[in-house]
């Protein structure tokens, strides 16, 4: 037909326009791996980025598109799926959670405890060839705090950093902050990025907000857009951004071991059927895409290997402490006395969680054993008699972006139907959802909170009085009192005490109430080697093989 | 007798035989043709099946709750996952709920978004394209622009949005879906009333003095119904499986309430484990939908054998 | 012709704006702002506040709308918020994906409405008629997502033939692209392919009464040269309507059969720009979709004069 051979014209039209725009950005040395894997000609993309140590490249699917590169401004987990792997921060938590060096090789706290002092590496290179030093260490620092990016708050102890040689980073403190390891190196949040390579910074006065007329989101004036870009001292160097995908590859001048790969293709697969299909058929080594319910069945199927760990994420849920009747602490308990946990945990997780009545999983230090409720209906409905509550109708605020609050959400509104609670479940979109949370527009709502490592991440923000993420408007200062007093404790079996105290006030109030920790699972082709599945849901394949 | 109606195609003349009786309101022919209509659909077998099924369906809206075996969110997650069995005639769901109660009890929510919701651009869209077509000229031109401007907005996005803007919920879904199709029902009765306007019988009211509303609602309207309700049979199929999209982006009906495109999208989670999950409810949209297109076919079978289709259908499926 | 195409220019002008101000009024109505779902459940006033400054969020609106149209009309549809790349090289990288699956939907929904619905009106109330009209509706019943993941198991998992997802450009790997895009293309194409078989029946049913059909057998010419000179001619008048309708449909993109196959086309684009109210994303992907309306719609009107002599302009 004719209108056919039009759009076979304007196809080719626009595959012309979009092969010659993408130019610039994405598309340059697609094309190469197709081969077969063994060494990929070098230079082909113009970094010092090149393959030839023959060890073909790793397809891992992830479920979704990482939002932005910038390791300083992105929230997206996805994002850091791939960050990971090209940016490094002065040090790293190992597979136990305890904080390793990485940029840093050592450092060392004064005896007032208020300035570290950190001795980078000497060896390290950007991946645009740039010498790595304490100045880029100052300058990512500042630019997190000074422009107020998403990360500023974990720099808020933070009054001055100082770079008295190329080697030498001293990070001086308001406060003593025994957790600022991980707050400068939890995650590539806090990823160094070279000297200037963001536009110019104003340094030092901790969080001013001076604004320096920096550059719209992917505006000019620097010399890169982090957006979309990269410059990290990974053991990958980013390749091309594509809408099905991101391309690394493996970075000749890494300081560390790896890596084994010529690179890695990640591949954004939303669709679990899709992506476990992919798997099997041998056309993606590695995925995360993995719902609980298929757990069981794919550890017994040999075309994939999977592994499940303990991670440090929670679920809960939370009522509204400035609506009536939730404000009323009986009401809360029944509330808490009313669910059974473990029907809850197993409808949304099937085995792949562990019920936990606190926040902390109970694989952690940081752990308190606490749990004072049971599945107990009676217990319930007496105490809403006590608090002279009937007839409660309540409505409970979830998200599909996060499937399983919905179904979590369709358990809880059966169970609390047995103690003669209507449940109305409402199921927004995450803006809306997150808008009517910042509003107190909700009687309830589920949701996680995930990658925390140190407990200050668990509780602080969350219960304090003035807690910027204490939507439920939860407070009491015997918890104010020993969560401040635990941040800057820097004894940790003493601090860890002050924890246990405060986490218990905050149970039995009821201020969140606490779900389960879910398990990290994911599957690999078997016969890939020098990966490991960690707890904080990093990837990391710096040191991966691909099976012969 | 037929009235051909022409929606889209321009300069075609319009046929009508329809008696030259000036100012006579087609009432008594009205009449028989609905006699007429309900003989053919008995005889076409399909159609038959088609009202058997919607009546069960409808029956099933409307006793649903006292006749289901298990309420819709009877939660036993003990006995999740469980095959079709004399317990559970369909099979549990991932929440050990009894699929056939809930694809019983779904059936309310779906008849209840077909028929709000078409109802909904039935009415807004139908009042706008007689309006439009009746009186032309610049009215026509900016009803008609309003029109295209709602109709080159994509269909889900605008569903999403205005979802969106209301909140999610069963009641919102019909209001959005009845949005989208709007313009389609303007459309066709535009173009119908454009091709009777001019006709005999129309002048000849107009002659002898009757009023626009009157003209409008009772020498036009009767007679570019035909086209409308066929318009109207497909849109009630497009609208449950619109709601079906929009459940799946779960924007629709609320969980636990039962919808049927919930749980078919909820169900392809377990496709590999527990096919009856997805599959019932499947099964139950298609035959809803097979029923309202078929008895929609007959319809024009019956009412306008030469008709021209002036149906624009406009798939939404997310 | 030249007067009709140039008032037809005008009024397209006339709905690109009517959409550009609905487009812009309804995503600002919508509640939840871009800022404050970028920085994800930690929440931060100060760094709110600043984002939202760096965005220009604070502005009043309708100076917000002139100086996005004013750029939009320069070519420039601003940045997205959450990617931080112009709008116009998300759209760009998108667009080959979409433009093929759009084509090859129609190809495969054509290749099943045409003979199908063509015989079905030539035989109508035959066996025949009956199974076409339920493969129809099944194919208009089944949801897309269904279809693809089934698709999926048999094709790929269980018989490994065909590739499970992803695309793969034309000019890279043309066998690649075919593989690729065949499973989604069906998938898409079986949707409208049922819709289009309804058209294609009903409109030759009709042209088959028409006196024109009548006159030529009468001459006695063959059945077959009858309904392929005389009636399909006809009929395809119609279908052309709905087919072009369905083709600017599928341009604006088919999420949930793109979520299946991680097939990077515009559908998703827009609906994760609604979703993270990403202002100029969905704005620019909007505008792009009801310029492909419009231009399909023009086409399609155009076409009606070659098809059918009868129709002038």
């Amino acid at each position: 037909m004719r209108q056919g051979s039009k759009l076979a014209w304007l196809l080719a039209l626009v595959l012309f326009a979009a092969a010659c725009s993408g130019g610039g950005e994405g598309v340059e040395g697609e094309g190469l791996e197709d081969g077969g894997g063994g060494g990929t000609e070098a230079g082909a993309a113009g970094t010092e980025a090149s393959g030839g140590t023959g060890g073909g490249t790793l397809v891992a699917a992830i479920s979704s598109q990482p939002d932005q590169l910038d390791p300083h401004k992105t929230t997206a987990y996805a994002s850091f799926q791939v960050l990971e792997n090209v940016y490094d921060t002065l040090v790293v938590p190992n597979t136990d959670l305890e904080f390793e060096p990485s940029l840093a090789t050592e450092w060392a706290t004064s005896d007032d405890n208020l300035t570290w002092t950190f001795t980078l590496r000497d060896d390290v290179t950007f991946h645009d060839g740039s010498t790595f030093d304490s100045a880029d260490v100052a300058y990512s620092f500042n630019r997190i705090i000074s422009q107020e990016l998403a990360n500023a708050f974990r720099f808020a102890s933070v009054k001055e950093i100082r770079t008295p040689d190329p080697q030498t980073v001293e990070i001086e403190l308001t406060e003593p902050t025994p957790n600022l390891l991980a707050n400068i190196g939890g995650f590539k949040g806090m990823a160094i990025i070279p000297e200037g390579i963001a536009g110019p910074v104003s340094g030092g006065d901790g969080g001013g907000g001076s604004e320096a007329a920096s550059p719209s989101p992917g505006g000019s004036g620097a010399d890169i857009n982090l957006a979309n870009e990269a410059v990290g001292t990974g053991p990958f160097a980013l390749e091309s951004v594509a809408a099905d995908g991101i391309t690394l590859s493996a970075f000749q001048d890494y300081w560390g071991e790896g890596p084994n790969v010529d690179g890695v293709e990640f591949r954004f697969i939303s669709e679990p059927t899709t992506a476990l299909t992919e798997l099997q058929t041998g056309n993606v080594h590695w995925t995360d895409n993995i719902p609980p319910q298929r757990i069981t069945e794919l550890a017994n199927n040999d075309e994939v290997t999977l592994e499940t760990i303990p991670s440090v994420d929670y679920w809960y849920w939370a009522t509204n402490f400035n609506r009536e009747p939730f404000g009323n602490p009986k009401v809360r308990e029944a509330l808490s006395y009313a669910i059974d946990r473990e029907a809850i945990t197993q409808a949304a997780k099937f085995d792949a969680a562990t019920v936990n009545q606190t926040a902390i999983p109970e694989t952690s230090f940081w752990s308190t054993d606490y749990s004072p409720y049971s599945h107990d209906p009676e217990r319930a409905q007496q105490l809403l008699e006590e608090a002279g509550v009937s007839n409660l109708s309540m409505g409970l605020m979830v998200t599909d972006e996060f499937p399983e609050t919905v179904t979590a959400a369709e358990v809880i509104a059966s169970q609390l139907g047995e103690v003669g609670i209507n449940v109305e479940i409402q199921s927004e979109t995450f803006a809306t959802w997150l808008d009517r949370q910042g509003k107190g527009d909700f009687d309830a709502f589920m949701l996680g909170w995930l990658g925390n490592l140190d407990p200050f991440g668990y509780y602080h923000s969350q219960h304090l009085c003035e807690g910027s993420n204490n939507y439920q408007g939860y407070c009491n200062e015997e918890v104010d009192k020993l969560l401040q007093q635990a941040a800057t404790q820097t004894d940790q079996d003493q601090r860890k005490q002050l924890y246990d105290e405060a986490v218990k006030l905050i149970v039995d109030d009821n201020s969140y109430m606490y779900l389960y920790n879910p398990d990290v699972a994911q599957a690999w082709k078997p016969g890939l080697s020098g990966y490991t599945i960690r707890p904080d849901k990093a990837i990391n394949f710096e040191q991966v093989e691909l099976p012969q | 007798m037929t009235t051909h109606t022409d929606a889209e195609q321009p300069g075609r003349e319009p046929v009508d035989e329809s008696p030259g009786e000036a100012g006579t309101p087609p009432a008594p022919a009205a009449t028989s043709r609905w006699r007429e209509t309900l003989g053919i659909l008995v005889r076409n077998r399909l159609a038959l099946f088609a009202l058997v099924v919607l009546g069960v369906l409808l029956l099933a809206g409307l006793t649903g709750p006292y006749v289901a075996p298990y309420g819709f969110n009877e939660v036993v997650v003990e006995d999740r996952l469980e095959a079709p069995s004399s317990a559970h005639l369909f099979g549990t769901d991932n929440l050990g709920r009894d699929v056939f109660s809930r694809v019983l009890l779904g059936a309310r929510v779906s008849i209840l978004v077909g028929v709000v919701a078409v109802g909904i651009s039935l009415t807004v869209g139908t009042l706008f394209g007689l309006v439009a077509g009746f009186y032309g000229g610049k009215i026509d031109d900016g009803i008609m622009r309003l029109m295209d401007v709602l109709f080159a907005f994509p269909a889900l996005l605008m569903a999403i949005a205005v979802l969106a803007i209301l909140g999610p919920g069963t009641v919102n879904a019909m209001v959005a879906i009845g949005i989208v199709y709007t313009p389609i029902f303007a459309r066709v009765t535009r173009g119908s009333v454009l091709s009777v306007r001019e006709a005999d019988f129309v002048r000849a009211a107009r002659s002898i003095g009757a009023g626009d509303v009157r003209l409008a609602g009772l020498h036009v309207l009767p007679n570019v119904l035909a086209p409308i309700i066929v318009q109207t049979s497909v849109s009630l199929a497009f609208a449950i499986l619109s709601e079906a999209a929009l459940s799946f982006l779960g924007l629709g009906t609320q969980p636990p309430n039962p919808s049927w495109g919930r749980m078919l999208s909820e169900g392809r989670a377990f496709i590999q484990q527990a096919w009856w999950i997805a599959v019932f409810p499947g099964l139950a949209i298609f035959f809803t939908v097979l029923s309202f297109n078929v008895l929609g076919d007959a319809l024009r079978d019956v009412l306008d054998p030469r008709q021209k289709s002036a149906i624009e259908s406009r798939g939404m499926s997310a | 012709m030249a007067g009709y195409l140039a008032r037809r220019g005008l009024q397209a002008v006339g709905v690109l704006l009517g959409v550009s101000v609905l487009v812009f009024a309804i995503i600002h109505l919508v509640p939840g702002d871009p800022v404050r779902l970028a920085l994800g459940t930690r929440f931060d006033q100060e760094t709110y506040e600043a984002l939202r400054q760096r965005a220009g969020l604070d502005q009043p609106l309708v100076l917000q709308y002139f100086d996005w149209i004013g750029r939009a009309l320069t070519g420039d549809l601003g940045v997205s918020f959450r990617s931080g790349r112009t709008v116009m090289s998300m759209i760009v990288e998108r667009l080959p994906a979409t433009l093929s699956l759009a084509a090859a939907a129609i190809v495969v929904a054509l290749l099943i409405a045409l003979p199908l619905g063509t015989l079905s009106a030539v035989r109508q109330g035959s066996k025949l008629d009956y199974a076409a009209t339920t493969f129809s509706q099944a194919g208009i019943s089944i949801p897309d997502f269904w279809m693809g993941i089934l698709l999926i198991l048999f094709f790929s998992l269980q018989l490994d033939l065909l590739p499970p997802s992803g695309y793969v450009s034309v000019l890279e790997s043309p066998w690649g692209w075919f593989t690729h895009l065949l499973m989604p293309a069906v998938t898409v194409g079986v949707v409208s392919g049922s819709i289009l078989t309804r058209f294609v029946r009903s409109s030759v049913l009709e042209s088959l009464g028409e006196d024109f059909t009548r006159t030529a057998r009468s001459k006695g010419l063959r059945e077959r040269r009858v309904i392929r000179r005389h009636v399909l001619r006809n009929a395809l008048v119609p279908v052309v309507t709905v087919t072009g309708l369905q083709l600017a449909y599928l341009l604006s993109g088919v999420v949930v059969v793109e979520a299946v196959f991680a097939w990077p086309g515009l559908g998703r684009l827009a609906l994760d720009a609604v979703l993270a109210r990403d202002y100029p994303v969905l704005q620019g992907a909007v505008l792009l979709f009801a310029l492909f309306f419009l231009l399909v719609n023009l086409t399609v009107d155009v076409l009606y004069a070659f098809l059918d002599p009868r129709i002038r302009y």
